[in-house]
């Protein structure tokens, strides 16, 4: 076991091997989990194994420039601007890039898109779809927004269609869902953090995801996993708090400190275990679970990497 | 009615954003304000930081000290929408049960993108007269898509207030009649192609709609005016790391194009409290190598803290000069309730709370 791991719950620790990934990867989770150095790291350990791969980010391009700042020239990055998604989609839907045009500027449908949910949605997944088209063989990373927006974009597809059950927005879906969205195309990783209410929060999005969206979640990743202190360094604090004078206080004050951090590690693990309980019993003990330790640092798409592939999980 | 005043808060993921508004709106009802705590951010976390159970009808939180209220509104996504049409068709019970029955309509409630944010931000205009608020804290989604909120309400102002209405309504009508095709307009006809049979459910909604326009409209009008009216503050909370400062520096941008500058940037997380008895053990020689190696991890912590926060006060400064900068603690506890009381404290004190 890694020494970063040390004392490990037991069930925690005979988690499973991993299914291999599907070409098309989507990263969902909630905010400031961890999202982005997971999609860089595994887009980085793939393009080191396959020598391609690509990076996947709906925005401005920050989040890719930070993190693969070295990237080989094997990683593409990929910037998809979802304000002009809608716009590129809507050509095949309406016959024609000139009718698209036509519909879109019409004076009643304007202000539709601009406040109608899910269309906009619908738009940026089309243009993964290309993507994913644009690149075969490789493995495609996005990196999507978090956890809310994420399961809606990849559920608005299945919506769509049972929704219009026939013309061109039916079949624009029912491509999304058969070319991107399905079990053979895209695998889900959902990354999360090792606190009670977080991995709860996350264990309903996997069932979202899974009965939903019908995708299966190939990878559980539980990112800034608290490393153990020193095995004797809380009862040596003890010890020495009987100390007189200021040694003794300074030492009971580093034994509170240590035993917070306690009580939280102990949390952290109680909170693992059970999610692999609840987790686990439900698909037969296959869990993807992947751990990655908490670091003072942010850490690097490399480093990233490493801690994945040292866990089975690139 | 007087309008309360409204604090937005903002921010990447991550950074302790629902804990610095918990804790900003405590230390308003601290010093004697009725405000109103509201998390558009689904997850538990205001619940779990203030140590009330909330949902989607405004609950009464208990301030230990001074005259103010604390109120928390936090909308269940489950049920935000259902809440806020109930109000909207409040006089029209007819065409509710209409709506209820419209296909569009449900797969809207099956949790679309979007929909969650604007029922929340309706739902806090009920509960501002409900319960005579005069201070708003407003903890957004944790997303860098959380400032679309903003402009949301007068998009939508902008589309029932226009003739879109009730083209789209009465698209439904001819949609009825496939013979009718060659009485509509080109972009009539191209709409009812693309969108198939449910062309009538959208048609549908859009009639529902035209009904309680008049109340759509005005309730959009007051949230609108709510988040974008000069008096309306807006917090950039962050943490020291550079995916914090890039959202930061993103949602200037977007605020920007909605002609908001945000007043302060708070940076949580900015620094570990100063350990007099870490040098104490340093000097020491009854340690053990144990104890010396945690004290080394201690130093080495509390050193990349520094160094991280440096690094993002320095860019920052550079960035955005006129913006305040405001920071708080990294605070180390089992707690989370006793994490918002330590960083209420500090806001206290703070030049932020007088607007």
């Amino acid at each position: 076991m890694k020494g970063w791991l040390r004392a490990l719950p037991t069930s925690v620790a005979r988690r499973q091997t991993h299914v291999p990934l599907a070409p098309a990867v989507f990263i969902t989770g909630k905010g400031g989990v961890g999202k982005t150095t997971v999609a860089a790291g595994l887009a980085l350990a793939a393009a080191e194994a396959d020598g391609e791969a690509v990076y996947v980010e709906f925005g401005d391009g920050t989040s890719g420039r930070r993190v693969l700042r070295n990237r080989p020239s094997g990683l593409e990055h990929v910037v998809l601007d979802p304000s002009r998604a809608v716009a590129k989609a809507a050509a095949p839907v309406f016959g024609s890039p000139t009718l698209a045009k036509l519909a879109l500027d019409n004076f009643a449908m304007r202000p539709v898109i601009r406040a109608a949910p899910a269309i906009r949605e619908l738009g940026v997944l089309e243009l993964a779809r290309q993507v994913v088209k644009e690149h075969p063989g490789k493995r495609v990373v996005f990196d999507m927004p978090a956890t809310g927006h994420s399961v809606a974009w990849l559920k608005v597809a299945r919506q769509g269609r049972e929704l219009t059950g026939r013309g061109p927005v039916h079949d624009l879906c029912a491509r999304l869902e058969d070319e991107l969205v399905s079990p053979g195309s895209a695998s889900i990783v959902v990354v999360t953090l090792p606190e009670r209410l977080v991995l709860w929060e996350t264990l309903a999005l996997c069932e979202t995801v899974e009965k939903e969206v019908g995708l299966s979640v190939d990878r559980l990743v539980v990112n800034r996993v608290p490393q153990a202190p020193p095995e004797n360094a809380l009862s040596d604090a003890l010890s020495l708090s009987r100390a007189p004078g200021t040694i003794g206080e300074a030492a009971r004050q580093l034994a509170e400190l240590l035993s917070i951090r306690d009580t939280v590690r102990e949390q952290v693990m109680q909170a693992l275990d059970e999610t692999v309980h609840r987790y686990g019993e439900e698909r037969g003990g296959d869990t993807g679970l992947t751990l990655l330790p908490l670091a003072s640092k942010d850490p690097t798409a490399a480093t990233a990497a490493d801690w994945l592939r040292s866990e089975g999980a690139a | 009615m007087s309008h309360p005043e409204v604090i937005v808060c903002a921010g990447g993921g991550g950074v302790g954003k629902t804990t610095a508004s918990a804790a900003f709106a405590l230390s308003l009802a601290r010093s004697g304000r009725r405000a109103l705590i509201v998390s558009i951010d689904p997850a538990r976390r205001l619940a779990d930081a203030i140590g009330v159970d909330l949902g989607t009808q405004a609950r009464e939180v208990f301030v230990e000290s001074g005259s103010g209220r604390l109120y928390g509104l936090m909308p269940n996504p489950e049920d935000a929408l259902r809440t806020f049409v109930e109000f909207l068709f409040e006089e029209e019970p007819e065409a509710l049960e209409r709506l209820l029955q419209n296909r569009l309509y449900q797969a809207l409630e099956a949790a679309v993108p979007g929909i969650h944010e604007v029922a929340t931000i309706m739902l806090t205009w009920r509960a501002i007269v409900e319960h005579d608020v005069d201070a708003v804290v407003i903890d957004t989604a944790p997303s860098r898509n959380a400032v679309d909120f903003i402009s949301y309400p007068k998009r939508l102002a902008k589309l029932l207030g226009g003739r879109a209405v009730g083209w789209m309504a009465a698209i439904g009508k001819r949609a009825r009649f496939a013979s009718q095709e060659d009485k509509m307009g080109r972009v009539e006809q191209l709409l009812v192609r693309a969108l198939g049979p449910v062309a009538r459910d959208v048609a549908g909604l859009f009639a529902e709609l035209a009904l309680v326009r008049k109340r759509f409209i005005l309730l959009n009008e007051h949230t609108s005016e709510l988040l974008l009216r000069p008096e309306t503050r807006y917090f950039l909370v962050a943490s020291p790391t550079a995916a914090a400062r890039d959202d930061v520096d993103y949602l200037i941008k977007k605020l920007r194009t909605l002609e908001t500058t945000p007043q302060a940037i708070i940076l949580n997380s900015a620094f570990a409290p100063e350990r007099d008895w870490v040098h104490v053990l340093e000097a020491a020689d009854e340690t053990t190598p144990a104890i010396d190696e945690v004290l080394a991890t201690l130093n080495e912590e509390r050193e990349t803290r520094r160094r991280a926060t440096d690094r993002i006060t320095r860019a920052f400064s550079r960035r955005h000069p006129s913006l305040l900068k405001f920071q708080l603690p990294f605070v180390e506890t089992v707690e989370p309730q006793s994490i918002v009381h330590a960083l209420a404290q500090h806001f206290d004190t703070s030049a932020l709370l007088v607007s």
